[in-house]
């Protein structure tokens, strides 16, 4: 399929298109296993998150995460305001937990992908990518097609994306494949909706193999929201290709987004919302977007779920 | 998004005024929940960002070298505004 074109069909939100000619696959379990892939040396977990030296949550009240934005000091557009960061970024809640992930060659961050994506335009964008199978890797629907730019040009399917598994900085321990072969849902494509906003990566080789990958499930409303949410992936904040974690306890759920407020900033679409149970890692969203008080990530329920285990076949 | 985004096009220029190529500019709050993605600038220090309604918006821009800033605007409806950020040089570690 070319970009800009989109399936003549009214079908379910949620069925798969691709602009690659479709393989259906049969459906059969509930949860998908991981795998840690070749010579994992495998960092540990504990307890829903991971074991990173240095990693301290602050658990403040909302009260004192949420204060409501000065508006009276905005400046006029052609006076962009210079000099030093804000203190505070609107997807960053509060103090910034985030910590850096120095040892991205080993599992499980080298399952999550810095991704280099070129547009039908070809404007350039970063965003974030996770393995869930030797040649796939979730993402967000937004960064494989591009809905309602308004720029001329611009909408559509990318027109290719540089995956680089494990990135830090200007390492690239895995190396780095390049994908044109996509897959995104209808209720994205075609509606815009973010609750659709989910899509895939197939690479043209099984370097999932390799870095290994998470697993996924689907999980009902009280088991989410007892559980915690990791989310590690490459912010725009943040030095160039370096990998950065946080987590948090989910904060709420609705029939299809995960809402948390786990730090992020822009170039973490994509990036896996994953739990942890008896040191087993599952996806249970794909982080999209950023909001004034949670961030959120599209849910895996069983429709997201069984497209997900069609994608990796 | 709305049918008609407002578009946001502007440059990233470094501490002498030359134009940055590889910078992310990212929207780093706004009225309503955003994508989580960046742009990269062109090799011209060029971006093309769609916000998905009207309000107040911080557009925030990092690259190497330089300190990190940001642009707050106010936007309408049906508006394409043109924004020019100037990073300063980044401060050496003590």
């Amino acid at each position: 399929m070319s970009n800009g074109a989109l399936p003549a069909t009214s079908a379910d939100p949620d069925t798969a298109i691709s602009n690659q000619p479709e393989v259906s696959v049969p459906i059969e379990l509930a949860i998908q296993p991981p795998s840690e892939g070749t010579d994992s040396q495998a960092a540990g977990a504990a307890d829903g998150t991971e074991l990173v030296e240095g990693h301290i949550r602050t658990e403040a009240a909302l009260s004192e995460l949420f204060t409501a934005p000065a508006t009276t000091l905005l400046r006029d557009i052609g006076e962009a305001s210079f000099g030093p960061p804000p203190p505070l970024a609107e997807t960053v809640h509060g103090p910034d937990d985030r910590i850096q992930i120095t040892n991205t060659a080993i599992y499980p961050w080298r399952v999550h992908a810095s991704l280099l994506i070129t547009a039908a335009d070809n404007s350039l964008w970063i965003g974030t990518g996770w393995f869930i199978g030797p040649h796939t890797l979730m993402t967000a629907g937004h960064v494989v097609y591009i809905k309602n730019s308004g720029v001329p040009g611009r909408d559509g399917w990318v027109k290719s994306i540089n995956v680089m598994p494990g990135r830090n900085g200007s390492s690239l321990p895995y190396g780095s494949v390049t994908s044109s072969n996509f897959r995104t849902v209808n209720g994205w494509a075609n509606s815009g909706d973010e609750n659709y906003d989910y899509g895939a990566i197939i690479i043209p080789t099984d370097l999932g193999s390799t870095v290994g990958w998470l697993g996924f499930g689907v999980w009902p409303d009280a088991d989410l929201l007892s559980a915690v949410a990791n989310i590690s992936g490459y912010p725009g904040d943040k030095p160039a290709g370096t990998q950065w974690y946080d987590h948090r306890t989910i904060a709420s759920v609705n029939a299809r987004k995960v809402f948390y407020d786990i730090d992020t900033a822009g170039g973490q679409s994509g990036s896996a919302a994953y739990r942890i149970i008896n040191g087993v890692r599952y996806g249970v969203a794909i982080h999209a977007y950023g909001g004034a008080t949670t961030n959120s990530g599209t849910r895996i329920i069983q429709p997201v779920y069984d497209n997900m285990v069609a994608w990796k076949a | 998004m709305p049918a008609k985004p407002i578009i946001v096009a502007g440059v990233v220029r470094g501490p002498g005024g030359e134009k940055l190529p590889q910078a992310r500019v990212f929207i780093a709050r706004g009225p309503v929940p955003v994508p989580d993605v960046a742009a990269l600038t062109d090799a011209d220090g060029r971006f093309t960002l769609s916000l998905p309604a009207a309000g107040s918006y911080e557009v925030a821009c990092v690259a190497e070298g330089c300190a990190p800033s940001s642009a707050k605007i106010e936007v309408t409806q049906q508006q394409e505004l043109r924004l020019e950020l100037r990073l300063k040089a980044e401060r050496p570690r003590q």
